[in-house]
């Protein structure tokens, strides 16, 4: 029993440090974008560029056409592509200078570099999304009223965001040790990222859509959305040391 | 020695099994039961699952498509098994057992790709639909797929081995929530027919469970032929440094 | 087990390998306390793998090493703590400026008075100056110095050096020869490099390694500089063949 004591107070200095760490990293990262804004220009560019293709697409559709029908699909599919973009450079960086290998040799427990990437990733995400979701409406939506009600679609999307930096940061350390990284993290991203996609598309589409039990479809795709994050993120956290120290 | 002989022991089965499953699925089999209920379009409900078309051929591939499926789910699993292993133990061998499991796993997804399109075409008419069956196995094959592709892009062989194990468990977990989210957020698009296998009869059953045996046969000597094969290949390669030395 | 209290880096049977290819073979070696150890081999010989075992970036399959009486799998966290890398690579952020680096990794590394360290360390590697400016725009030069700094704030008794001199013009290697004979009295040095002429001029203890294993092991005292490379170059043209 001595010994109890003993480990409780070494154990609280060593997670007081272990925040320590977790905030320096963060800050760390949200200092280099806001000084280069790398990450957030090359992200909020290539969604502009998808809403122009969007507005090609739909062109032919003529005014009959309604575009909430497939207008979460839509919103899903510019922020996947435009995250997968972010992902990649957030540990390019790390890896540019051989910086990663200076984190790695300081007395940091693996998951607090997981879980610092992963929230600042999180971060950057919901930033472009702050952006991107007003434009796409205001493009593409201005004429059509909400079916469901609004609150919904910036839940889905941070419930989907949690998901996508969580799976996508473990993937992108991955992908950034690999010849043709950005193509390698599509690869990998894209089916592992389906059913997350498919229950957030559906929630997400419940809030434009409205319609016949839309609250209860809503929530639905919310749990499955929310239990996809839950388990994937816990496999990525426990599967992190692994990838990161190789 | 002793493997050997399992191996071909199972060899003989699995040839035995498929070829009974095959011809008790053609012959004996009781031919999907019509059900009153479902009446438009002369629609049957076979194995829990609704199907259209009036030509009995189409149901037979149910004997051959479910198990086909299942065995490449099984043989995933051993991937990820493999995969946990090596990243316990760091043994090389069980990222070789991985790879080979994953190599199996392509075969039998893609078998299962083809077996299930053929059935679409005699079921529903299509050659595709995005039923939550066959999307799945879509994602599982693009899985192993992106396993491989990862393979290839990696120079060191640890680290290769160690991003392919990490890559392995996290698709085996991702597979069966892609098959529940699948099925649990219905397309507004296309209907989707919903069906739990079951509600064979005795004949039918007895047809599906020798098939299913005989798959899961094959699967496991494709495995061990092609685990061997490595192991001949490790000794040359080990046999060529030592004299190099 | 005797002078474990004066072995600052040791390695006991280490060996990694995966699969057929040995990096490295059954390594045993000794450092005391306050030593200069050169590890000197060509290319593929293993220097880099026993480096990443000896700083716990990568666990052997086989045999121990420990660092001050810390065994390099079971005492990682611990050990990190009390080493430090200057390597060829800076291994500093270009975007951020000399003291934000050295702030962060002082949070890192749990030191404290974090601004106090900064300072003294910006003025003894001579930055002070240039304190505000990003990393990006340094010469090689003031990298390596900077990346001297790094390595010391959270002042590690055990420093490895991993080709610290590859890269530099020759006014930067005389500049890191001052600031490690200012440095050298108080600590352990690991160095890893293919200059036999610098390796040798610094060290106490000298190694080879080939193929993995080790080819010499030796106090300075018993080393001849003129035999020692021509055994060198026999070791070399082994590795190569």
């Amino acid at each position: 029993m001595p010994s109890a004591p003993a480990t409780a107070a070494k154990a609280r200095p060593a997670r007081k440090l272990s925040w320590r760490q977790f905030r320096a990293i963060l800050r760390k990262d949200i200092v280099m974008e806001l000084r280069t804004f790398e990450m957030l220009t090359s992200m909020g560019l290539y969604t502009l560029l998808t809403l122009a293709i969007y507005a090609i697409a739909l062109s032919a559709s003529g005014n009959g056409f309604d575009v909430r029908l497939i207008a979460a699909g839509l919103l899903w599919l510019a922020f996947i592509f435009t995250s997968m973009l972010g992902l990649n450079r957030s540990l390019v960086h790390e890896k540019d200078q051989g910086c990663l290998e200076a984190l790695l040799l300081s007395p940091v427990d693996r998951p607090v570099i997981f879980f610092a990437k992963a929230v600042g990733n999180l971060i950057f995400l919901l930033i472009v999304q702050v952006f991107t979701v007003p434009l796409f409406f205001l493009m593409f939506l201005s004429s059509h009223a909400i079916g469901g009600q609004f609150w919904m679609i910036p839940l889905s999307l941070l419930v989907g965001a949690v998901g996508v930096a969580g799976v996508g940061t473990l993937l992108a350390t991955i992908s950034v040790n690999t010849r043709g990284r950005d193509f390698i993290l599509a690869v990998l991203f894209v089916p592992l990222m389906y059913p997350l996609l498919l229950a957030a598309v559906g929630a997400t589409s419940a809030g434009v859509l409205g319609g016949q039990s839309y609250v209860a479809d809503f929530w639905r795709d919310m749990a499955l959305a929310g239990g996809y994050d839950v388990i994937m993120l816990l496999a990525a956290y426990g599967l992190y040391e692994f990838v990161i120290g190789a | 020695m002793d493997k050997r002989r399992l191996t071909y022991i199972a060899l003989a089965a699995a040839g035995v099994l498929t070829l009974t499953g095959f011809l008790l699925a053609f012959f004996v089999a009781t031919p999907a039961q019509t059900i009153a209920t479902l009446s438009t379009g002369g629609g049957r409900l076979f194995g829990g699952v609704f199907v259209s078309h009036p030509i009995d051929f189409g149901q037979k591939i149910f004997y051959f498509h479910v198990p086909v499926a299942i065995t490449s789910f099984a043989v995933f699993f051993f991937t990820a098994y493999f995969g946990a292993r090596f990243l316990i133990t760091r043994d090389p061998a069980y990222d070789v057992k991985a790879r080979i499991a994953a190599e199996v796993t392509l075969i039998f997804v893609l078998l299962t790709m083809l077996t299930g399109d053929l059935w679409t075409r005699w079921a529903w008419g299509v050659w595709w639909v995005w039923e939550p069956r066959l999307t799945t196995y879509f994602i599982l094959t693009l899985l192993v797929v992106a396993y491989f592709v990862l393979r290839a892009s990696v120079d060191d062989d640890e680290r290769r081995a160690v991003y392919a194990a990490v890559f392995g468990i996290i698709a085996f977990i991702d597979a069966p929530i892609s098959f529940a989210i699948t099925r649990l957020v219905p397309s507004e698009l296309h209907p989707v027919v919903i069906g739990v296998p079951g509600g064979l009869d005795g004949t039918q059953l007895a047809a599906f469970l020798i098939a299913m045996f005989g798959m899961l046969a094959f699967g496991f000597v494709i495995y061990q032929l092609r685990w061997r094969e490595e192991r001949v290949k490790e000794r040359i390669e080990a046999l060529k440094s030592a004299l190099e030395d | 087990m005797t002078d474990a209290t004066d072995t600052a880096v040791s390695a006991e049977g280490l060996t990694r390998v995966f699969g057929v290819r040995k990096a490295l073979d059954c390594v045993d070696f000794a450092l005391p306390v306050g030593g200069f150890l050169s590890i000197f081999g060509p290319n593929g010989a293993g220097k880099t793998t026993l480096l990443r075992a000896l700083t716990t970036l990568q666990a052997p399959s086989s045999g121990t090493a420990r660092v001050l009486g810390l065994d390099v799998v079971r005492d990682a966290v611990e050990l990190r703590s009390h080493i430090g890398l200057i390597s060829h690579n800076p291994l500093l952020y270009p975007d951020l400026s000399a003291e934000e680096n050295l702030v962060f990794f002082s949070d890192m590394y749990g030191v404290e008075d974090v601004s106090g360290r900064v300072r003294d360390l910006l003025d003894a590697v001579e930055l002070s100056h240039r304190r505000f400016d990003l990393v990006r725009t340094f010469s090689r030069g003031m990298l390596q110095r900077l990346s001297i700094a790094r390595a010391l704030l959270h002042r590690p008794e055990v420093l490895f050096l991993d080709e610290p001199y590859s890269g530099l013009d020759p006014h930067a290697m005389d500049i890191l020869d001052s600031l490690i004979a200012q440095i050298r009295h108080e600590h352990t040095f690991v160095m890893v490099s293919h200059d036999l002429a610098k390796g040798l001029e610094l060290c106490t203890h000298a190694l080879i390694l080939a193929k993995g294993k080790v080819a010499r092991y030796d106090e300075k005292a018993y080393i001849d500089d003129t035999t020692f490379a021509a055994e060198y170059r026999s070791v070399v043209g082994l590795g190569v063949a």
